[in-house]
């Protein structure tokens, strides 16, 4: 047999092939310097963006000097936080785990739900007359606020953590499902075609091809939807839908800072210690 | 020595020179006129191409001759404009949802880059092959024990049996490639494509999974058909070689046949092409 050497006639050389085309002399020279300096595109775009932050901050009233000046009354604020009065200790717990079973509870119920449009809403696996409505569905519902539908779950089921978790779980629909499809769309498509040409079902493609490669990120993203829901669950209590928000305003409206701080505390330790376990699931994840 | 020249037409009449498939036997792949054009781009003209049981034709072609095209248009992934394909008794060009996946589940195709499910386990992807057949229980992940044994019986035949549990994505190139031949097998193919299959390996490594394909062929009957860069693996692994240039069959012959400079021709004006792996 033939060696390689023999294969190829031609002369080698440590020239690489040469197709016609050369980098002009000036770019050339520009690339060869140690600093480059900045061309035109970003010449621009540099007083533009300075332009629009000034244009924002004097819509928004932004006003550092303001803060300044106000910075006494935060500290006399904070100095009334001081110390904090546990004495409710037993309501506090309570309520703190009636929010973390909101959150568990809307989380688990969204995920599922966001998963099932999300599926609908990834280019790569849905058609184009379903991806849009289902993209247009979660634009909708993402541009409405939590509280909004806090508000109307309490009118149709009445006060408590119930109506907060059906609010928790439509939210959750616009936010993650999002961010499913994207993560679904990122997986890379060629065990998809392996999966395709060997005769697979569209669901056996999702199930063995895109779920498997989605998972860590898919996993993450919940559980960054659980911490978010159970800060978002404290806040649900300003509508009467449940968990540790009541509690959390009634003391903030009864000038009772002891207890207020109190509650501020537990939330902390609630959410430092469920971030702390999710990051270190995370972790192992990936 | 002074091989004869290569013959123009495609490997439509003569059998390979290997000697592993009988004369009389009838093409399992037999392509006549293709063509296949993407949009208003021809990229296939008038191809001519036959795959016997047993024989493992290997398709030469600097990138952008066609040679992936072809493969694709195979199994139903290129259009075909023109020409006729039959694979496996089964009119390409006719086929359409469930008669074309049931096409596809006859080829078993190897890719360049293996294309595993990497979090999934060895086993699961060798089982991914046998989806076609298992809808019902793999709504659970579940297969039949039958498929199961299968799949470790492939799997030791490659040589991964010990790595079933492992993930797909903890072994070497090597080793996925072998997984990814197994998986094929695992369709019960009645044919194999693999379209670059040791274009990501090093020598070594291409020579043991030409050498797996070949084995194959020779064993199970089934014909490979091959696209290859490097034409020492061709000579060494293939019974019969086509060459393509600009979507058409440029040279058609057994290896033994072929002139080195008409196989050097396949490259020869393209700019682009890794001309080491000549």
């Amino acid at each position: 047999m033939s060696t390689l050497s023999d294969l190829d006639p031609r002369p080698r050389t440590a020239e690489p092939p040469r197709t016609g085309e050369t980098l002009p002399p000036a770019e050339r020279h520009r690339l060869e310097r140690t600093v480059l300096w900045p061309r035109g595109r970003t010449l621009i775009t540099l007083p533009l963006l300075i332009g629009v932050l000034w244009w924002s901050s004097k819509g928004a009233e932004f006003a550092p000097t303001e803060l300044g000046e106000g910075m006494v009354n935060i500290g006399e604020y904070l100095s009334r936080l001081w110390p904090p009065d546990f004495s409710e200790l037993g309501t506090i717990v309570r309520l703190l785990i009636e929010t973390l079973q909101m959150a568990i509870v809307g989380t688990l119920l969204g995920g599922v739900l966001a998963l099932l449009v999300a599926f609908a809403a990834t280019a790569t696996l849905a058609p184009r007359w379903v991806y849009y409505p289902a993209r247009w569905t979660m634009n909708v519902i993402r541009s409405i606020p939590e509280l909004v539908f806090a508000l109307m779950f309490v009118s149709a089921v009445g006060l408590g953590p119930f109506a907060g978790i059906l609010a928790m779980t439509l939210a959750s629909i616009g936010s993650i499902g999002k961010v499913y499809a994207e993560a679904m769309e990122s997986v890379d498509q060629g065990p998809l075609t392996a999966l395709r040409s060997v005769g697979a079902s569209p669901r056996q493609v999702i199930q063995f091809g895109v779920l498997p490669q989605a998972a860590p990120l898919l996993v993450s993203y919940t559980l960054l939807l659980f911490e978010g829901n159970v800060r978002g669950a404290t806040i649900f209590g300003l509508v009467g839908a449940g968990g540790i928000g009541l509690e959390l305003t009634t003391a903030m409206r009864m000038y009772d800072y002891g207890h207020l701080s109190a509650i501020v505390i537990s939330i902390i330790v609630l959410v430092t210690v469920i971030d702390q376990c999710s990051a270190l699931i995370r972790r192992r994840l990936t | 020595m002074n091989p004869p020249a290569p013959t123009t037409s495609a490997h439509t009449t003569s059998a390979p020179s290997g000697g592993h498939a009988p004369e009389a036997q009838a093409p399992l792949v037999r392509v006549r006129g293709l063509e296949v054009a993407y949009d208003t781009t021809p990229v296939l003209h008038g191809v001519d191409v036959d795959l016997r049981p047993g024989e493992v034709v290997a398709l030469l072609g600097a990138s952008g001759s066609g040679k992936s095209t072809l493969m694709r248009s195979l199994t139903g992934f290129a259009p075909i404009t023109a020409g006729t394909a039959e694979v496996a008794g089964r009119d390409v060009t006719a086929a359409r949802g469930r008669e074309l996946r049931a096409l596809r589940a006859d080829v078993g195709q190897v890719f360049q880059q293996f294309n595993l499910t990497p979090r999934l386990s060895v086993l699961t992807n060798v089982l991914a092959g046998s989806l076609h057949r298992s809808a019902a229980s793999t709504w659970f992940g579940q297969f039949p024990a039958a498929e199961r044994k299968r799949a470790l019986e492939l799997l030791d035949r490659v040589g991964i049996a010990h790595k079933a549990m492992a993930p797909a994505r903890s072994l070497s190139g090597g080793q996925q490639q072998r997984v990814a031949i197994a998986r094929a097998l695992m369709q019960r193919p009645r044919v194999i494509l693999a379209d670059e299959p040791v274009a990501s390996l090093d020598p070594r490594l291409a020579d043991s999974v030409l050498g797996l394909l070949r084995g194959i062929a020779q064993e199970d009957g089934i014909p490979v058909l091959v696209s290859l860069h490097v034409l020492d693996l061709a000579v060494a692994h293939s019974d019969w070689i086509v060459g393509l240039r600009d979507g058409r069959v440029l040279l058609s012959g057994a290896p033994a046949d072929l002139a080195r400079t008409d196989l050097d021709a396949l490259y020869s004006g393209k700019e682009d092409v890794d001309v080491d792996a000549l």
